[in-house]
């Protein structure tokens, strides 16, 4: 607040002398028409609206020339402007310096500014913080209150584990300050340094336990040790067990709320911990310290629930009976249920009676907590929680929604799922676009002073009602539809009664999804349900996990596998002008992918595999995803396959022109396919591709003669397709398959991989060469199927060999392609890839399939395939030894639909394989690359406690701690022993660097004097740093800080005697004598002195 | 702990930033700018809270949950993207990480949203007190606070918080003991009645919305 400073002027000797009078009052008299108090600088910015940026820049570079000066004042002045700017994106890291030479000041109110500045701009890699020590030890240590807080509330922002060390003995006698206002920031400070300097406990904990035990203790530091006591208790709630009585009788007459939620928070942890211990290690001697815990804080606790009008606190006390466990550790079911139900009672009360959003949204919050361990009482508030799931708000809709797959049933899922779905029908769709208008998007850089509507106005809550329209944003909308399909296939479709109702819904489904920026099918298309790219690509595609359920239901519930091809097929069909059913609701298309497959996989060959097949080879599907189209190219042949496989006994010449026309189709289906730019999608076509011709040849060469169609048609496409049916596995199945002793993962497949990778980074495509690759792939005419008809565009594919009319009567052509195949053969001989095909090319009636047995008998013996030896079909049912499985066995499954779980191995272990399955969720095959990205990934804003974990305050735990301790203890003696001696062999070299460099024989100018006069600075502060790091800290500060302070003085001596011994600019004279304190350097050096 | 309290005005313009831990400027402006765009586009009727990222109940070991998680932190209506974790952090319900700031709590006043983040140790509704606790102290500084006196006075601004939270611990609610503690480090000056068009007459504080049920 400049305006406040009283605008006086203390001429230094150095200015006077430097500047004759006359000079001096004009210098005065400059200095003031330029200064511009904060005031001045806020006015002006809201007098320049439109070109701010001017403005503040000009006021940016006002501040860096004013803040070099002088004058103390201007200098508080100019750093309060620059502060201001700071909160709009100015960065003033460069001011660093002068933030200390504020923050030195004697008089209260500029320190305040500087060390607001401090906070505010601060930051871990600012260097000039290591000189601030002897500053802060100071104000510390200062005799006003106000004085001494400064440093205490500005030391959580700046602290580092060094600057704790050399603090921690100014800032433990503060604890025991008379002003109570001092002891509660002390001990907010000093949880801080903890964090940052875990022994700081080892010395600070006994006596802020004191201070918490002291019954005479004022009432707000009482409450600000139990916050402390709370952000400590629960990384080690165990420790703080012995505090229960005390706590016990705050939370009694402690008549503070604030403190109470913060009790019960801290019970909350400890009591979980220690059923956790009882749980876990069968801890005998903790065991019945737990139910007495528990048995006096029940009727207190159950007490505060009946009476207390405060809400804060009757949510916090259900919250911490449900979430403690107390509920179940009580001794009689009977009496658990009653005050449960008190609980959901109360929760329900805050819902329906109160109608406060906030109320409403934590009571679903409590529900959330309380669903996995009470599902049934959560499925007696149905109504409520489905009436919330209606909330205008949002938020307190997706409480609900979560609720919704926590509490579902077999009995209310229908009704549930129902009420979604007619929401999802009803909500108009809000597209992105729109919802992109509605946001506002602050713009960081200009910092346009642009008040709210009326500044003026005085600060009340906003209560006017809106009126609403619920548009659903898309986002939403998606995750209806992910939490319904999580509802039905919980524990694998035990709630659902009836599939095809289930099915109905997918179909419904389809339409109602959202549209989302790019859909994402190969998330799902290459790596099925585990989605491990879920992270890093935000938009999960709703119409994936559609696609998915549909499959899943079409695999495992065999009763209604008819019933999802035919809605597969209605899915896949494509009508002329609309294009994709699938797609008509705007959805992904990555639904297709599944549906594709569905009809692959289980096509009956009825009348509708026509319909399929034409679905399938439909034009329009070239413009589909890559992706898409694989899994297309991999169902045409399937359901080819079974189209021919029903006509097997009468082949006759109609059958055969019908043949050979839908195998035509497919080819000139393919054709363009072979030169799309996606490789998979081109190395799927041009292997069907190569298929199909040879079945083109097969039937045009097989004669009529014969009853039976061609035998590559009837037999030997069929069987590449059919054989095991596919069964679901288990994500963990593959996990336990034993790796064979002779098999390296780690082994390079391509050794040369690195060396290539190094060259394709090297030699980057030519201009031209790059140019020509992207115009053969991806500016290739469009394909002629596009328009029109196939069959108008079949007439003009004359030339081509491989075409219908070609092949009929070219006889010298399947001669050339006998000769290449001869060729290929040759070639392809050793491969044990390759599938020899001799003798079925020639249309000679040997089976294919026995062929294909004689001919890799030798090399691949089929049965010593390490997979077989699993039989997985024995276990279909009771596969899986785990509780999971066990558990959901339990419920009974309706007789009706027999569901088909995942296939698992079965594991003598049966530890491990709980273990499996309790991480079934969320581990993922790249599972412990994710732990280690865990552990170095640190949310922004975090403030890290870890240290503390491994930190013990009860000396007197147990033997096996104990030593823990010494053992850390020794550890961290010898850690600071060989950090000294590290730090010193540094000094020693950058030492000896300077001496080589000062020999160099610099030219003396005003540069590099400046800049070696900083280093040194740097290499004093280190050796101030080292002497710190000497003496004991828990030692008595007296004596210490007086020898440390006599070593500064020093210090600050030879640092006087070298400026003096070269030229120096007076601006840098001044610089220095503000970071001595703003003072003459005599007085600092004799305060320093006692 | 509380990890950063924040106040702008209706059109994101910073009042206040308090980070209790050290971010980049840039980092802060971002931020500033990702939760303002979150509350601007709540409406008013709407609870007070963004909510914190649920951790999955572990009877569902689906995997179609990580793509509802990885949505939730899409969503307008949740964290702003630089604060959602990693879908697998918060996937494994055991691991407590109650240091993850997780909990956006706000509350709009006219012209001013006071927004404050912090981890789910805090009781939400204790937050909404809070900041109502420090509205009001505010009020009593400032007699009829109003935003113009926030612009003019920050470092005010900067000492009430002072006095309520220190390095994200909360040490004082009591209202009284606030003001008094701001005033110890001297007269909080009402801002400067120049030509502002404004003057004096801010109207009557008396609908602060105080004695709300939870209190």
């Amino acid at each position: 607040m400049p305006q406040v400073f009283k605008k006086q002027k203390v001429l230094t000797p150095d200015l006077s002398s430097l500047f004759s009078p006359l000079q001096l009052i004009t210098y005065i008299e400059q200095s003031r028409r330029f200064e511009k108090s904060l005031y001045d600088l806020i006015r002006g910015l809201r007098n320049h609206k439109g070109n701010e940026r001017e403005y503040i820049q000009h006021s940016l570079r006002e501040c860096r020339s004013e803040i070099r000066g002088a004058d103390m004042d201007l200098k508080a002045t100019a750093l309060l402007k620059l502060i201001y700017l700071e909160m709009f994106g100015h960065d003033m890291s460069w001011a660093s310096f002068h933030v200390l030479e504020v923050m030195s000041c004697p008089r209260y109110l500029q320190k305040r500014v500087g060390y607001l500045a401090a906070v505010q701009s601060f930051r871990p890699d600012t260097e000039v913080l290591m000189l601030a020590t002897n500053l802060l030890k100071k104000d510390v240590s200062s005799p006003l209150a106000p004085t001494m807080s400064l440093p205490l509330v500005t030391l959580p922002h700046i602290i580092t584990s060094s600057l704790a060390l050399s603090l921690l003995s100014d800032l433990l006698p503060r604890l025991s300050h008379s002003n109570p206002n001092i002891r509660k920031k002390t001990v907010a400070t000093l949880y801080r340094l903890a964090l940052v300097y875990p022994d700081t406990l080892r010395s600070a904990w006994p006596k802020i336990k004191d201070l918490l035990m002291d019954e005479d203790e004022d009432s707000s530091v009482t409450a600000a040790v139990v916050n402390v006591v709370c952000e400590l208790g629960w990384r080690r709630p165990r420790d703080f067990l012995a505090l229960a009585p005390r706590l016990f009788d705050l939370l009694v007459d402690g008549g503070n709320n604030w403190m109470a939620i913060k009790i019960i928070k801290l019970v909350r942890a400890s009591t979980l911990c220690v059923i956790f211990y009882a749980d876990r290690l069968k801890f005998a001697t903790l065991t019945p310290l737990e139910p007495r815990l528990i048995k006096k804080l029940l009727p207190p606790l159950t007490k505060l629930i009946r009476t207390t009008p405060a809400m804060s606190l009757l949510y916090e006390c259900i919250n911490g009976l449900i979430q403690g466990g107390i509920l179940e550790g009580t001794d009689g079911a009977r009496e658990g249920e009653e005050i449960a139900s008190l609980c959901v009672g109360k929760l329900r009360g805050m819902i329906v009676v109160e109608g406060d959003p906030n109320l409403k949204y934590v009571a679903l919050l409590a529900f959330n907590k309380i669903v996995s361990s009470h599902p049934h009482l959560i499925s007696m508030q149905q109504d409520v929680i489905i009436g919330c799931i209606d909330d205008p708000d949002v938020s307190i809709r997706l409480q609900a929604l979560d609720l919704g797959s926590g509490m579902v049933n077999i009995d209310n899922m229908i009704a549930v799922v129902e009420r979604l779905m007619q929401q999802l029908r009803n909500a108009p769709i809000a597209s992105r676009r729109v919802d992109d208008g509605r946001s506002h998007t602050v713009s960081v850089e200009p910092a346009a002073d642009s008040d709210g509507e009326d500044p003026e106005e005085t600060l009340r809550p906003t209560a006017e009602p809106q009126d609403e329209t619920t548009a659903l944003p898309a986002e939403y909308r998606t995750i209806i539809i992910h939490q319904i399909l999580d509802m039905c296939s919980k524990d694998t479709y035990s709630n659902i009664t009836d599939f095809e109702w289930y099915i109905d819904i997918l179909i419904q489904l389809v339409n109602l999804v959202p549209i989302t920026g790019q859909s994402t099918p190969e998330l799902y298309g290459s790596s099925g349900r585990t989605l491990k790219n879920s992270s890093t690509s935000h938009e999960a595609d709703a119409s994936s996990a559609i696609g998915w359920e549909l499959r899943n239901v079409a695999v495992r519930v065999s009763t209604v596998r008819a019933e999802a091809v035919r809605a597969a097929n209605s899915l896949l069909s494509v009508s002329g002008s609309e294009g994709f059913f699938a797609l008509k609701g705007a959805g992904g298309e990555g639904i297709l992918t599944f549906v594709a497959w569905i009809v692959g996989e289980y096509v009956d060959g009825s009348v509708s595999s026509y319909h399929s097949l034409d679905s399938l080879i439909h034009p329009k599907v070239q413009s589909l995803s890559p992706m898409v189209i694989c899994a297309y190219l991999q169902a045409i042949p399937k359901v080819l396959t079974s189209i021919v496989s029903q006509r097997l006994l009468d082949w006759s010449s109609e059958h055969k022109t019908m043949m050979s026309l839908l195998v035509a189709r497919v080819i000139h289906f393919l054709e363009p396919l072979a030169m799309h730019p996606n490789l998979e999608v081109q190395e799927r076509s041009i292997e069907l591709l190569e298929l199909m011709r040879v079945a083109s040849q097969a039937i045009t060469s097989h004669g009529l003669e014969n009853d039976r169609g061609p035998l590559l048609l009837t037999r030997a496409m069929p069987q590449l397709f059919t054989g095991f049916e596919l069964n679901p596995v288990a994500p963990t199945a593959q996990r336990k398959v034993p790796l064979p002793d002779d098999l390296d993962l780690g082994a390079p497949i391509n050794k040369s991989l690195p060396r290539l990778l190094q060259l394709a980074d090297q030699g980057p495509l030519a201009e031209s060469e790059a140019a020509e690759f992207d115009s053969f792939y991806n500016k290739r005419p469009l394909p002629r199927v596009a328009t029109g008809p196939t069959f108008n565009s079949l007439a003009s594919l004359g030339p081509e060999p491989s075409s219908y009319q070609q092949t009929v009567d070219s006889i010298p052509d399947t001669d050339t392609v006998m000769r290449k195949r001869n060729q290929r053969r040759e070639r392809n001989k050793d491969d044990p890839f390759y599938i020899g095909n001799d003798d079925v090319s020639s249309g000679t009636s040997t089976p294919f399939h026995d062929i294909l047995r004689s001919a890799n008998g030798e090399d691949v013996d089929v049965d010593s395939i390490p997979i077989m030896n699993l039989d997985l079909g024995d276990k279909t049912l009771t596969a899986g030894g785990s509780n999971m499985e066990t558990r959901r066995q339990k419920r009974r499954l309706p007789k009706k639909f027999d569901i088909v779980k995942d296939e698992n191995i079965e594991y003598e272990d049966s530890g491990v394989a709980q273990s499996e399955t309790a991480s079934m969720g969320t581990m993922n095959d790249n599972g412990p690359f994710q732990r280690a990205r865990d552990k170095t990934k640190k949310s922004l804003l975090q403030v890290d406690s870890r240290g503390l974990g491994s930190f013990s305050l009860d000396n007197s735990e147990s033997v096996a701690e104990q030593l823990d301790i010494e053992r850390q203890e020794a550890q961290d003696t010898e850690m600071a022993k060989a950090l000294a001696e590290v730090e010193r062999l540094r000094l020693e070299m950058q030492r000896a660097s300077e001496r080589i460099q000062a020999t160099d024989g610099a030219p003396a100018e005003g540069t590099l004097v400046k800049k070696k006069k900083k280093k040194k600075l740097k290499q004093l502060t280190g050796d101030i740093e080292a002497q710190f790091r000497k003496p004991n800290p828990e030692a008595d500060g007296g004596p210490v800080r007086g020898s440390q302070d006599a070593d500064a003085t020093l210090i600050a001596k030879k640092k006087k005697k070298k400026r003096k011994s070269e030229i120096t600019r007076p601006d840098d004279e001044k610089e220095l004598r503000a970071f001595e304190g703003g003072q003459d350097a005599s007085s600092f050096r004799s305060q320093a002195v006692l | 702990m509380i990890n950063a309290v924040l106040v702008f005005n209706n059109s994101g313009q910073p009042r206040l930033t308090k980070f209790y831990t050290q971010l980049d400027t840039s980092v802060q402006q971002r931020l500033i700018s990702e939760i303002f765009t979150l509350v601007a586009n709540r409406s008013s009727s709407a609870c007070n809270f963004l909510p914190c990222v649920s951790t999955p109940s572990p009877t569902f070991p689906k995997t179609s949950w990580q793509v509802v998680e990885s949505l939730l932190n899409s969503t307008p209506s949740r964290l702003p993207p630089l604060l959602a974790t990693t879908p697998s952090a918060a996937a494994t319900p055991t691991q407590p990480h109650n240091d993850t700031p997780s909990l956006i709590t706000y509350r709009h006043y006219a012209t001013l949203y006071f927004i404050l983040i912090s981890t789910s140790t805090e009781s939400p509704l204790a937050l909404l007190d809070l900041i109502q606790v420090f509205v009001e102290a505010l009020d009593r500084l400032f007699e009829n606070v109003c935003e113009l006196d926030l612009i003019f006075n920050f470092e005010a601004l900067h000492a009430t918080l002072g006095e309520m939270i220190v390095g994200g611990v909360v040490v004082e609610t009591g209202l009284d003991k606030v003001v008094r503690g701001v005033r110890e480090q001297g007269k909080v000056k009402k801002r400067r009645e120049v030509g502002l068009g404004g003057g004096d007459g801010l109207g009557v504080v008396g609908g602060l919305g105080m004695g709300r049920g939870w209190r």
